[in-house]
């Protein structure tokens, strides 16, 4: 047998779920597995107990509702994919989905147990991040928002406290005049990110940028917001100019390692590239190429 | 050591039950327990697709999966593909178009192939070539450099196609083409198709010839 032995909890509601949490000591939960089983069976890691929540049924959705595009704990990367509000109106996540691992690990893998798993190679950090998203903990007390900023502190070590579940990601709906993309750089289909940029762009009436998101992936100890690139951004016309200025304020912001995929030099400009790339899109998307043509 | 608990699945559509510890990973129940050994193990780290099988129609990891999480679910093996209305008792399309193209050499990739292909068909029943080449994009081979592997997904797609259409828009089944008197599977000694009897007639087709077939 591949993984250490644990006893397997399969609770039908949330509630079922946080006061086993709560009651079992140190448990894992499993939801997609497709980061934990690979953990469990080579022994990486060794929980004495799994809550396995994939029979929480009401954790299984994924669907705009007051103002927010919300994706449930059962939601699978497969989901977004074959759902068309998101082919429709969220750019970054139709970018995203189909570039993470391969069709069959995609159709197990859950958004949050990604965001739960808190892998800075991981791809959903950063599309909350440049949309201002946030999750939503259950634990014994009750429901907190976490705003995604808040939510990752290290590689693989978020906020949640021990007791809570992550049962919904949520990013606002995108309001008139905004756009989003997804870039990423990888060596082969199911690979990880070597580097990866997440941008959303509001625009005003005028055309200028109102709002500007930036998350970036694999080039820091967590994924990361570029900051300074978003501020860079607000109040001026989209332009290729001024988007090759967004890049390498991006790629100051990014702290990657040098690996076998790439030094950390290379992987800077990478950022600065993808920045400009996902900013092209997110323009684009935004109607900004249409505005610019009189009409 | 956990206790064993009964985990009940419907695998090429026969209800089975096993045995399992919660930590028995879903390919060893497939292949110790139920004695399914068309499903492999390759890469055994999630990377090589060898051990894909269809989870309720969805391809899937069967070695990034326990038994107890596909509890109740329908699970498909390559084994399950003759059975299918399609193959009507012999190979699947599928099948044969690994066959027809040389879609396999060593052939430890091939069942998690088929069965990617078999998930793309259902969804996508004339798919691109690029289509084909995403659908098994989970999946490794080592010998083919896929090239056969994508014209053999082309090949059954051609004849699934062909398929003529029941009246009600489903597949015909084999029972209903059989009680066609005048219908021709095209194999020997079946359905009407020419009879092993039957004496050769040379030029009929140049690769039986005495002299002909390559040399021509």
């Amino acid at each position: 047998m591949k993984a250490a032995s644990f006893e397997h909890h399969e609770p039908t509601t949330v509630e079922e779920a946080v006061s086993l949490l709560e009651s079992l000591d140190e448990p894992t939960i499993l939801a997609g597995g497709q980061s934990l089983v690979p953990m469990l069976r080579f022994r990486l890691a060794r929980p004495d107990t799994v809550i396995d929540i994939n029979g929480i049924d009401s954790l299984e959705y994924l669907h705009e509702e007051d103002g927010y595009l919300r994706i449930g704990a059962l939601a699978r990367h497969a989901d977004v994919e074959d759902t068309d509000v998101i082919a429709d109106r969220y750019g970054s996540f139709a970018d995203a989905a189909p570039l993470i691992a391969d069709p069959q690990i995609r159709n197990q893998g859950t958004v949050v147990g990604s965001m739960a798993q808190a892998d800075p190679k991981g791809d959903w950090g950063s599309v909350l991040i440049a949309h201002d998203g946030e999750v939503t903990a259950r634990g014994p007390d009750g429901e907190r928002t976490i705003p995604v900023d808040e939510l990752f502190l290290l590689p693989y070590d978020t906020s949640l406290m021990d007791d809570e579940l992550l049962t919904e990601a949520r990013v606002p709906a995108p309001v008139e005049g905004e756009g989003s993309a997804y870039h990423k750089l990888k060596r082969k289909t199911g690979d990880y990110a070597m580097a990866g940029v997440a941008a959303r762009l509001v625009l005003d009436d005028d055309g200028r940028i109102e709002d500007a998101g930036i998350g970036m992936t694999a080039v820091d100890i967590t994924n990361a917001r570029a900051a300074d690139a978003e501020a860079h951004l607000e109040g001026e016309r989209p332009s290729a100019d001024l988007f090759e200025e967004a890049g390498e304020l991006a790629a100051e912001a990014s702290n990657p390692e040098s690996d076998e995929h790439g030094d950390a030099g290379y992987k800077e400009r990478m950022v600065d590239v993808l920045t400009q790339r996902a900013l092209g899109d997110a323009a684009e998307r935004a109607g900004a190429v249409k505005r610019r043509v009189p009409q | 050591m956990t206790d064993k608990r009964e985990i009940t699945l419907t695998v090429n559509g026969t209800e089975r039950t096993v045995e399992a510890e919660p930590r028995k990973l879903l390919v060893h129940a497939i292949r110790e327990d139920l004695d399914l050994t068309g499903t492999h193990i390759g890469c055994d780290t999630g990377n090589c697709g060898a051990c894909t099988v269809l989870k309720d129609g969805e391809p899937i990891k069967s070695c990034l999966t326990f038994a107890v999480q596909a509890d109740g679910s329908e699970i498909m093996t390559v084994e399950g593909m003759e059975d299918l209305p399609e193959a009507s008792g012999e190979l699947h399309p599928l099948q044969e178009g690994f066959r027809e193209e040389h879609g396999l050499q060593c052939g430890y990739c091939t069942p998690g192939m088929i069965m990617s292909g078999k998930a793309l068909l259902d969804e996508t029943p004339d798919p691109e070539e690029d289509e084909i080449r995403e659908a098994i994009s989970g999946n490794l081979c080592r010998c083919t450099g896929y090239q056969n592997i994508v014209k053999s997904i082309e090949y059954a797609a051609d004849e699934l196609n062909k398929e003529p259409a029941a009246a009600d828009g489903g597949t015909v089944t084999a029972e209903q083409r059989f009680a066609d008197d005048d219908f021709d599977c095209g194999v020997e000694d079946c359905c009407g198709g020419p009879s092993t009897e039957t004496p050769h007639v040379e030029g009929a087709d140049p690769q039986f010839d005495d002299v002909g077939g390559d040399d021509t």
